[in-house]
């Protein structure tokens, strides 16, 4: 463990988020942002995700990459943006160690890589390899603004030729309207079972509103996925620093009222409409 | 180094900037350790190596916004920046963030050195004043502010010759309400999407709670100084006073008409969430009676209750 145990936890706050970093084995612990080359070739060559398409199970995001795909989301607005993730496997455990944004914007359900977009990644991951970012392309993340995180159709394609011909591969979807509206982090994440296999009856995973325009697009794919087990990390230097933000922050924290938030109320005359 | 910056700018930095540092630094650490050593052996005195790259965001007015940050890479043999990796990153991030231009550059350390005036001096083509910021990665408890500086450069007139030197500028946090929930997301960590309603709510009442709890400590340290000043234990400061009351009177300024107006909406729309949350409760309570009845009195066919109730 960091230093930070050693002095006494005396706010609450402190002891609630040690007593579930314990509960939920969250390792402020730095040996996560070791690459080690070979051992990803490794994995890369043994294809454990082959035999079974159920694999992955656990997906780990660090806090850099969480706060970097939700400021792209968001300065999207109404359209939907994407972007990449990097990262690498451990077992069958995914960690997102960062991610990027890509220069693609789509309307609605319909976010699609062009070649333009490949050959930003390209020149990305070149770039981000000089300066000791290692780790590959791991997945993409696109934003659905509004309504929720699950994979449309097209999203699903995409994710599926992925997870054929990139492997590992990951898909995240992010909401920033709801995020904000209900002041909790809207992510998932997903991959999809190969073509014709039968998942096992599971049962919904959690209930979520999907706009009525959208349903169908929802429940015609939705057994076609399943979603990961989300889990953030970050490192000691992030926890110092977040802690001493929170000496500038708690500010922002109180100040914030939803009263000031003005898209609340656009959101709102929108749900008023839709019921109507 | 003189203390405090004349120019007048008022610096807004986004949390994403220091996370971005942080696990710069973080990543080349661990990475440039040797593997074998890697856990225990006692933080061995190696060199803590130094971070580099460009911080972006929008300037207008007086006001700088940080908002992003890309690394760079340090060219050792012009002492520099390394330009053609500069320059190939800055078109990349102009392609997804147009608005974002180039206002300085950061690095770690504890102090700025003397030798970073040479880099500072190379960024000048690209922006004319740029801004300099420095994180200081070394962990240390005892320190409750953040161990982030910025710098600006001055042209000062020091033994007859004109030189630049840097000048420290003073800085705010700023954040959007996206930023601010993810951050706050990270900084508890709360639990994930796994978590019930009821674990979401108890961490964000915790997460005010500590707020409140912060705000009650500065009132106390304020309250405990005016004391102390009052019984002549500390000498009277006629400026502090001065901006003591004037934050007292401030105070009145939420007691007006657009406040109530909409406060009692906000208090409205509350109500009438909850009041909805009650209607489908009820209505769910409901249907399962409807269910559990056409079961129980099932006489001639499946669907006898159900259809004349939906």
């Amino acid at each position: 463990m960091d230093d930070s145990t050693a002095k006494v936890p005396h706010r609450s706050w402190e002891i609630a988020q040690k007593t579930w970093e314990m509960a939920n084995n969250i390792d402020t612990v730095d040996e996560i942002y070791k690459y080690n080359a070979d051992q990803q070739s490794g994995i890369q060559a043994a294809k454990p995700w082959e035999k079974n398409p159920h694999f992955f199970k656990e997906i780990k995001i660090s806090a850099l990459a969480l706060l970097k795909m939700i400021m792209h989301a968001r300065s999207g607005g109404n359209l939907e943006v994407m972007g990449m993730l990097l990262g690498k496997v451990d077992a069958n455990i995914m960690y997102v160690m960062d991610s990027f944004a890509l220069p693609v914007e789509g309307t609605e359900t319909r976010v699609n890589a062009q070649s333009q977009a490949y050959e930003y990644m390209a020149a990305y991951t070149e770039s981000a390899k000089q300066v000791c970012r290692k780790e590959n392309v791991i997945g993409w993340y696109h934003s659905h603004p509004g309504y929720g995180c699950w994979l449309s159709g097209i999203d699903v394609d995409t994710q599926m030729m992925n997870q054929q011909f990139q492997e590992p591969f990951v898909a995240i979807v992010i909401d920033p309207v709801r995020t904000i509206s209900a002041g909790k982090v809207n992510l998932g994440a997903f991959r999809t079972y190969p073509k014709g296999y039968k998942p096992s009856n599971e049962g919904p995973s959690e209930y979520q509103t999907i706009p009525l325009n959208k349903i169908e697009d929802f429940g015609v794919h939705c057994k076609q996925y399943y979603s990961l087990e989300v889990s953030y990390f970050k490192s000691s230097l992030d926890n110092k620093l977040l802690d001493s933000l929170w000496n500038k922050y708690w500010l922002n924290t109180l100040s914030s009222s939803s009263l000031l938030t003005k898209n609340l109320n656009k959101q709102r005359n929108n749900y008023t409409e839709e019921v109507i | 180094m003189a203390s405090s910056s004349s120019s007048g700018l008022t610096f807004k930095l986004h949390p994403l900037v220091l996370l971005n540092i942080s696990d710069h630094y973080t990543r080349v650490k661990s990475q440039s350790q040797p593997p074998h050593s890697s856990n225990g052996a006692a933080d061995s005195p190696t060199v803590p190596p130094r971070v580099f790259g460009c911080v972006i965001g929008v300037q207008s007015g007086r006001t700088v916004e940080i908002f992003n940050s890309f690394e760079l890479l340090y060219d050792p043999v012009t002492h520099s920046l390394d330009r053609t990796f500069l320059e190939k990153k800055q078109e990349l991030y102009k392609k997804v963030f147009p608005n974002f231009y180039v206002l300085g550059w950061y690095s770690s350390g504890s102090d700025a050195h003397e030798s970073d005036m040479h880099i500072h001096k190379a960024l000048m083509d690209i922006n004319e004043s740029p801004v300099y910021v420095l994180l200081n990665p070394s962990i240390n408890h005892a320190q409750k502010d953040l161990p982030l500086t910025i710098y600006e450069s001055e042209l000062h007139v020091i033994d007859g010759i004109p030189q630049l030197i840097f000048v420290q500028a003073s800085y705010q946090i700023e954040t959007v309400e996206a930023e601010r929930i993810s951050v706050d997301h990270v900084a508890h960590l709360k639990p994930s999407d796994g978590g019930s309603a009821a674990t979401q709510l108890a961490a964000h009442l915790t997460g005010i709670h500590s707020a409140i709890k912060m705000l009650n400590s500065r009132i106390r340290v304020l309250h405990h100084y005016l004391l102390a000043m009052q019984k002549g234990d500390i000498p009277c400061d006629n400026s502090l006073l001065r901006q003591v009351s004037s934050l007292l009177r401030r105070l009145p300024a939420i007691e007006s008409e657009k406040f109530k107006d909409d406060f009692l909406m906000e208090y409205n729309d509350t109500l009438l969430v909850s009041y909805l949350a009650m209607f489908t409760n009820c209505s769910s309570t409901m249907n399962e009676l409807v269910d559990k009845f056409s079961t129980a009195y099932d006489r001639h066919s499946r669907r006898g209750g159900r259809t004349a109730f939906i």
